[in-house]
């Protein structure tokens, strides 16, 4: 490399000294020898590729010589070089970006991965993707932590005893035989609801070899959707909804923004349609949404009912018949009586808003609700026209599997012999009722393959440590159909397989590992497809071009005199997947289970949700404020056909009553979790039985009984505030500018400054660059993608609940969820629910940044409030001054800090003592494998907050240097730098960049007229600004005046005379 | 004590029906200089009482326990104690500013009382001085140690570095490192400056040999001439002069901490005399809560007269009522800024009890009402009985209400800083701070020491200023003429020694 060193000039007077004949002819020769850095070796170094490779073969050469080189060798099959040998286009401490794709049930989240020196650390989405936009979900975020979880399934067991790879490989090769011989009889797989072509095609190939295997799938998270689509559709028919053209969306009993989406395109598409038409939006689009109690879709509703789920079918057959006499259909499903709580104005204006959207309109029912709903849902699409408008679908061979309880009927009819478990965790997901475990004693070969040792793995005779999709090849269809590859970053790090590699060798296929057995796939999807890209550009792109399935022509035929029940009396309880684990897969995630869930903002444990109306019933009651903190939960007892359970009660505001939601997924045996997931909730799938897998009548009583739950925001009222400012359509397009005249910003005088603020508005600002962010609460969903993307791109450590309870939990990033109701802020019953998100606001005029004692926390000259660690001595100074309470003081040696509960000597485990040197420390070095190199790990008594990301801005002005080279044109590329929040983020709803260049997207919204700052009153000038939320009511519908109403409105009417750019700092 | 006439003479303990208002003397009884030395003196020298081994052994652990939990609390983290988000600062800066303010009385009574030649102050000053550095020991090590690393405190001090990294100027916190260590400075060299005649003398009548070392090491060399008198009283002048300032810029020092900020409830330009206020309040309460016990465990109710203890409760009294006009001030800014904000946190973050305002203003109950309640009544409502002078006069009424405002102004730094830390700006964050046992014995390791260092000042060193507590003697007067019917020697044989 050579640099250009920028000598001062030569002072004019005075005498001139020379070093050196050399310098006193002042040669041009000497000149450039004097600019390189290297001016001795550098002329070999740099003379070409070649030389320096040369070295590097010798240096590499040397060290297997000094017998250092073993390490580098010790698996022939690998195909990773190991960085001793230095990989020609690895510059360490570079990242490398490498294409994959996290399978999912419903169609894998395409991604792009960093790795840094053969580690991958953080997980994007693939923006080439033609169903992505380069955001990801939240899981997807989570998930690389899973490769790196210390606890995860590391060795083979046989029979609960540790065994090993070679064992395994002879049971397989002493099994097949006798497989092969009897045609497969009493051979049966039983997996997880996986895409994947791959697996396809090698199931295909076992059933070929062994025709009576029998194959069978489980989806844990009970959701009927394939069969109402086979019902409906026909067989193999996956449907793509067009969010984005449907301008009235119903969702009955839908999360079709949170759970119900394992992709992030619902959202992408949903949000692209909340813009109001001034800002380049053709139409915004109206969300009816009815559920029992409050998920990401409802809270973006402009219209929420709540309503038992077991009164969902009953409400659908209504507004089934309502739209049928609307359009002229006929619909034959009547119900005698349905007595249901709702407004029948409610369902007969939302049906005129859909018929008036003929077409255009969308209608989601739940994937859980029962098929014959699913069904009704459908029918409602057809007499709409929708099918083929905003409905449609591909459609795919069908593949022959049987449902769980089949199976299980096999193996208590002694059919099944030999039982492979793939990535699936029967034994604690399996309804209760089929009593798994029971009847899988009766099989005599269960091998069980997972990632964690899990319920299952436990009692199998065989359980062999599975890979991660990170560590594995595989494939499998993006949201869209399109065909992605599943590629591995990294060597498995514990040796184990995947699910393709037992497939493999099951199938007697001779090549059982790596690529080659994908690559087969690949050829033949590229030839039905047509496509002409090879192997390396379909990795490099991360799909195959042209690959998507062309749409089927849909045509509804759903049985629609199919019963559907009427609601059932009394309690009911529902049991959806977590928000955060899911169906319990992701119990040992620290992420995710110190992720505050969206709604309710519990950690670490799962809690009976329930309105407040139904726990004065039950007599559980109110928390004081002055426990609000340590706040106890009555434990209620839920029983369901006999089976009861007690978990802590929760108040859920927007619950429907005599309504308990328990999620999944928590409450694992002992055992068959890590470190993370012990002890951690309760296990609701001892309540599922198979007929009734969502929803079941219960009796609940208290028992008297309190539990601890570690709740992140136990304040769910703005009081007033105006933090989170909405108003409806309407009004907005009245009044554009609503946003900034309310509270304190409508009456609050126009700050005058006795003294010279720095500023850095002005033109002629230090930096090229003033960075900002602005974020659209339009479009935020709430869905924590950005919280989690946040920690992995920041290494922020998780605490463990003891520490959550006392609030000390270390999220740069928090969502803030608000409940506001027009007529009492307080009320429970029928509140709206707002999303904020809020990391450091970047204050131009930083409150946190005067008090520092020690000038840790300072302004860079491009507007960030930045924090440094060194320097910081932990005064907390900063954090009590900062008004958004955004700074995060390490209270412990969080990343060293082990989070089981220490017991040392004689002192009982529940003295929650820690002895932070006496104590074990340091950090596995599994999870430091998954650090940033890039964000220093940061130890206790440092206080730690947002910086935009600083070391991606550092990076990407590093880069454009580069460019530059020694020319003068420095700017950063517009838009060029992402945050890892905004990166991550599917509704786009964070917008950072340049404020100072014209043409970014963040100085465009600077104009917006729904932007305003929090907090304007205290001239802190914050560089962070929010877009204001708009809902967009039917005015014909029961109670549209109080959408959006939310805030007393006095203070906007009568000053409007009030100057609008007072405050505006980063106005342009 | 005579029982004064209310409209008929006699009034005053010395009144008599001749001369109804004659001019109180500063000691009693019409002690002599000797019996001043040999009374004060005797304390020193005499054998060791059981009763100071007991004190001292209870409070020494305390202190050791205390000692202890620092030492977890360095070795381990801020975490062992409760502070959390919305509560960065707990009991360590409540703590830190009530003992500040405590140390307090002692330089107000030293240097601005000896300013204002208030003669009454040389009998109580030495121990409100010493009580001063203890307190000011006690403060210090609460900013040590509650940093999140300790070990980079040297951070705050401004040394040049080959980072070129200065500390913040802006910070009040180091202001606050400034002025706390200045006045600890000043205080120790104008305390050790008054304690030198003293020293003299206890050299001069020890009677090991230990002892005329160790005080004659102490005592610089005094000699008593007329030329050290001289230079001595001057010195005392230009410090005293030097402390007064102090008095008042520590403690408006220490509330820029909060007053700077922009948190409601600490956002409050009243605090600088607000809590100079205070700390004056709550040091008299404490120089009387020390005094009483060790007057009357050595009787020196003639040097420490009831007229000492009439008059610090009427600045008690004063001082008292100062500072509940500032809490009402703040009260009233709050009410007529408009601000929300700074309503909440007076209103909902500490007024409304369950009983009465909660109901009249119909707000929810205060989380920290109790704490708000405890401080106005402590210290407020406590202290209006001195306006009647039987309650000035009643040494256990004096106590209780000593004990009172001590905890009342406690209370007080735990309402200014926790009550308004814990719900600020955006609900979302709002929480509650509880303290864990390492919070409790931190606080209570502190009074251990405190405690501690008193009871080895009183039993090493004169608790009282000899040399000026003779200076204000009638018999310091140069035209003093002895009254012929009293002898000396009959007055110093009573001394029990």
């Amino acid at each position: 490399m050579k640099r250009t060193f920028q000598h001062p000039a030569e002072p004019k007077t005075g005498k001139k000294y020379w070093r050196s004949v050399e310098e006193l002819a002042d040669t041009p020769k000497f000149r450039e020898w004097l600019s390189r850095e290297f001016p001795a070796g550098a002329a070999e170094l740099e003379m070409d590729g070649l030389s320096r490779r040369s070295f590097v073969q010798l240096m590499g050469a040397s060290l297997a010589l000094a017998g250092l080189g073993f390490s580098g060798c010790r698996r022939p099959e690998i195909h990773f070089a190991a960085l001793s040998k230095s990989v020609e286009w690895s510059i360490p401490g570079k990242a490398l970006y490498y294409t994959s794709a996290m399978p999912t049930r419903t169609g894998a989240v395409p991604l792009v991965v960093t790795t840094y020196d053969g580690r991958p650390t953080k997980i994007e989405g693939n923006p080439l993707h033609p169903a992505s936009n380069g955001a990801t979900t939240l899981h997807a975020q989570a998930s690389i932590l899973d490769l790196y979880n210390p606890d995860r399934s590391k060795i083979f067991l046989e029979n609960g005893k540790e065994s090993d790879r070679q064992k395994f490989d002879a049971y397989l090769a002493g099994l097949l035989p006798k497989l092969a011989a009897s045609a497969g009889a009493g051979l049966a797989f039983l997996a997880d609801v996986n895409n994947s072509p791959t697996r396809e095609r090698l199931k295909q190939e076992i059933l070929k070899k062994y025709p009576q295997a029998k194959w069978a799938v489980h989806d844990p998270t009970g959701s009927l959707q394939a069969e109402a689509v086979a019902t409906a559709f026909g067989p193999g028919v996956t449907l793509t909804p067009q969010i984005e053209k449907a301008d009235v969306i119903v969702a009955l009993d839908s999360d079709f923004l949170g759970l119900d989406s394992e992709s992030t395109g619902y959202t992408r598409q949903f949000a692209a349609r909340r813009k109001p038409p001034k800002e380049g939006g053709s139409s915004m689009n109206r969300l009816y949404v009815v559920e029992n109690r409050y998920t990401l879709t409802g809270g973006m509703a402009d219209h929420r009912l709540r309503l038992k789920a077991s009164q969902i079918p009953a409400l659908t057959v209504k507004l089934a018949q309502a739209v049928a006499n609307l359009t002229g259909n006929n619909f034959a499903v009547t119900l005698a009586e349905i007595p249901l709580p709702v407004d029948q104005q409610w369902i007969d204006e939302c049906a005129a808003d859909l018929v008036s959207a003929k077409g255009k309109s969308l209608i989601f029912v739940g994937p859980r609700q029962p098929v014959a709903t699913q069904i009704l849902g459908f029918a409602i699409n057809s007499f709409l026209g929708n099918i083929g408008q905003t409905i449609t679908g591909f459609t795919q061979a069908v593949s022959q599997q049987i449902p769980l309880p089949e199976l299980v009927k096999a193996i208590q009819q002694k059919a099944v012999s030999t039982l492979f478990i793939l990535e699936s965790n029967p034994v604690y997901t399996a309804p209760v009722d089929l009593k798994f475990d029971d009847s899988m004693k009766s099989v005599t070969d269960v091998v069980h393959l997972g990632l964690r040792k899990d319920e299952t793995a436990l009692v199998s005779k065989w359980h062999v440590p599975g890979t991660h999709y990170l560590e594995s090849w595989s494939d499998a269809l993006g949201p869209d159909g399109t065909y992605v590859p599943v590629q591995p970053m990294i060597q498995p790090l514990f040796g184990g397989l995947s699910a393709n590699d037992v497939l493999a060798a099951v199938a007697g296929l001779k090549i059982p590992q790596g690529a080659e057995v994908v690559k087969e796939t690949f050829a033949k999807v590229k030839e039905t497809a047509g496509s002409t890209a090879d192997w390396s550009s379909f990795l490099r792109n991360g799909y195959l071009e042209n690959s998507a399935p062309s749409p089927a022509a849909l045509t509804f035929s759903g049985p629609l005199a199919a019963a559907v029940s009427p609601p059932a009396e009394g309690v009911e309880v529902v049991f959806p997947p977590d928000y955060k684990i899911q169906d319990g897969s992701y119990i040992d995630n620290g992420w995710l289970q110190e992720l505050p869930d969206p709604i309710t903002k519990l950690t670490w444990d799962n809690a009976a949700l329930m309105s407040r109306k139904m726990a004065d019933k039950l007599g559980i009651g109110r928390p004081t404020h002055s426990d609000e903190q340590h706040l106890e939960s009555e434990m209620i007892k839920i029983t369901v056909e006999g089976r009861s359970l007690e978990v802590p009660a929760m108040v859920a505001p927007g619950h429907a009553d005599d309504s308990i939601t328990l999620p999944l997924g928590y409450g694992h045996a002992e055992g068959a979790t890590g470190k993370i997931g012990r002890g951690s909730g309760f296990n609701a799938y001892q309540l599922v039985a198979s007929a009734a897998s969502y929803f079941a009548v219960a009796t609940v009583e208290k028992t008297g009984k309190t539990y601890q739950l570690a709740i992140t925001q136990e304040h769910n009222q703005m009081e007033g505030r105006a933090v989170v400012r909405e108003a409806t359509l309407e009004h907005f397009e009245e009044k554009p500018e609503f946003a900034k005249t309310m509270f304190m910003d409508s009456h609050s005088p126009p700050n005058i400054s006795l003294y010279k603020n720095p500023d850095y508005t002005s033109p002629e600002r230090k930096s090229p660059e003033q960075w900002g962010m602005v974020i659209d609460l339009n479009s935020c969903v709430g869905c924590n993608a950005c919280v989690i993307a946040c920690q992995a791109e920041n290494n922020i450590p998780i605490v463990g609940k003891e520490q959550v309870i006392n609030n000390r939990e270390m999220h740069w990033l928090r969502i803030d969820r608000y409940f506001a109701s027009a007529e009492d802020e307080h009320n429970e019953t029928e509140p709206e629910m707002v999303m904020q998100p809020l990391g450091c606001q970047q204050c131009e005029n930083a409150p946190c940044e005067t008090v520092c004692p020690v000038n840790a926390t300072v302004h860079s000259d491009d507007g960030l409030n930045v924090m440094v660690y060194n320097r910081c001595i932990g005064t907390r100074y900063c954090a009590n001054n900062c008004p958004f309470k955004v700074r995060r003081f390490n209270f412990f040696n969080y990343n060293e800090r082990p989070l089981e509960k220490m017991k040392i000597g004689p002192l009982p485990e529940s003295s929650g003592l820690y002895f932070g040197p006496l104590t074990k420390k340091g950090t596995e070095d599994l999870i430091k494998m998954q650090k940033n190199p890039n964000v220093t790990v940061r130890i206790r008594g440092v206080m730690e907050k947002c910086t935009y990301c600083i070391q991606r801005i550092e990076e990407g002005r590093i880069q454009s240097r580069v460019k530059a080279g020694a020319s003068d044109n420095l700017k950063i590329p517009t838009d060029s730098i992402q945050s890892a929040c905004q990166q991550a983020c599917a509704a786009e709803a964070i917008t950072f960049g340049d404020l100072k260049d014209p043409d970014s997207r963040v100085a465009k919204l600077q104009d917006n007229p729904r932007r305003y700052r929090l907090l304007e009153y205290l001239n802190v000038q914050t560089r962070t600004s929010y877009l204001a939320r708009l809902r967009n009511p039917n005015p014909k519908m029961p109670g549209a005046g109080k959408v959006a109403d939310i805030y007393p409105d006095e203070h906007a009417e009568g000053h409007d005379s009030k100057d609008q750019h007072q405050g505006e700092g980063t106005h342009h | 004590m005579e029982q004064p006439k209310i409209l008929g003479i006699p009034i005053g303990p010395h009144a008599t029906a001749e001369e109804p208002l004659p001019r109180v003397p500063h000691v009693y009884n019409d002690r002599s200089m000797g019996w001043v030395t040999q009374r004060i003196c005797g304390i020193v020298e005499g054998p060791t009482p059981l009763w100071w081994w007991l004190a001292l052994a209870f409070f020494g652990s305390i202190a050791l326990i205390g000692t202890g939990c620092i030492v977890y609390l360095i070795s381990t983290g801020v975490g062992v104690w409760g502070l959390n988000h919305p509560v960065g600062w707990a009991w360590d800066i409540t703590n830190f500013v009530f003992w500040i303010g405590i140390g307090h009385a002692g330089t107000l009574i030293s240097a601005v009382l000896f300013l204002t030649r208030q003669k009454w102050r040389t009998s109580i000053n030495r121990a409100s001085e010493a009580m001063t550095l203890f307190a000011v020991i006690c403060a210090g090590i609460f900013p040590g140690i509650h940093v999140g690393r300790v070990w980079m405190v040297w951070f705050l001090a401004p040394i040049p570095n080959s980072n070129a990294i200065w500390p913040n100027f802006r910070s009040p916190l180091l202001w606050d490192v400034f002025a706390v260590s200045t006045y600890f400075t000043v205080s120790v060299i104008f305390w050790y400056m008054g304690l030198i005649p003293d020293l003299a003398t206890l050299r001069d009548r020890a009677s090991n040999k230990l002892a005329r070392y160790a005080y004659g090491f102490l005592a610089l060399g005094w000699r008593g001439g007329n030329r050290q008198w001289r230079h001595y009283e001057m010195a005392y002048l230009l410090l005293a002069a030097l402390s007064t300032p102090l008095v008042l810029s520590v403690h408006s020092v220490v509330s820029f901490d909060f007053a700077t900020s922009v948190i409601p409830g600490w956002h409050t330009t009243i605090f600088p005399p607000y809590f100079v206020a205070g700390a004056i309040f709550g040091g008299f309460a404490m120089v009387l809560t020390l005094m009483l016990p060790a007057r009357a465990i050595y009787g020196l109710h003639d040097l420490i007269t009831d007229r000492h203890i009439d008059v610090m409760c009427k600045i008690i009294l004063l001082t008292g009522s100062i500072v509940g006009y500032a809490y009402c001030m703040e009260f009233f800014t709050a009410a007529y800024s408009g601000n929300p904000y700074e309503q909440w946190v007076f209103l909902r973050n500490r007024m409304a009890d369950p009983f009465i305002f909660s109901k009249i203003f119909d707000v929810p109950v205060a989380p920290y009402w109790w704490a708000y309640w405890a401080m106005m009544s402590l210290n407020v409502i406590s202290p209006q009985i001195f306006w009647m002078r039987w309650a000035r006069h009643n040494i256990y009424v004096v106590y209780a209400v000593c004990m009172c405002v001590n905890a009342g102004m406690w209370f007080e730094r735990f309402v200014i800083i926790v009550t308004s830390l814990h719900r600020d700006f955006l609900p979302s964050s709002w929480g509650m701070f509880h303290p864990t046992w390492v919070d409790i014995w931190t606080f209570a390791g502190t009074h251990g020491i405190f405690v501690s260092l008193f009871l080895l000042f009183i039993r090493f060193l004169p608790m009282i200023a000899i040399a000026e507590v003779k200076g204000v003697l009638p018999e310091a007067d140069p035209h003093y003429q002895p009254p012929e019917k009293k002898s000396h020697p009959a007055h110093e044989a009573e001394v029990p020694v």
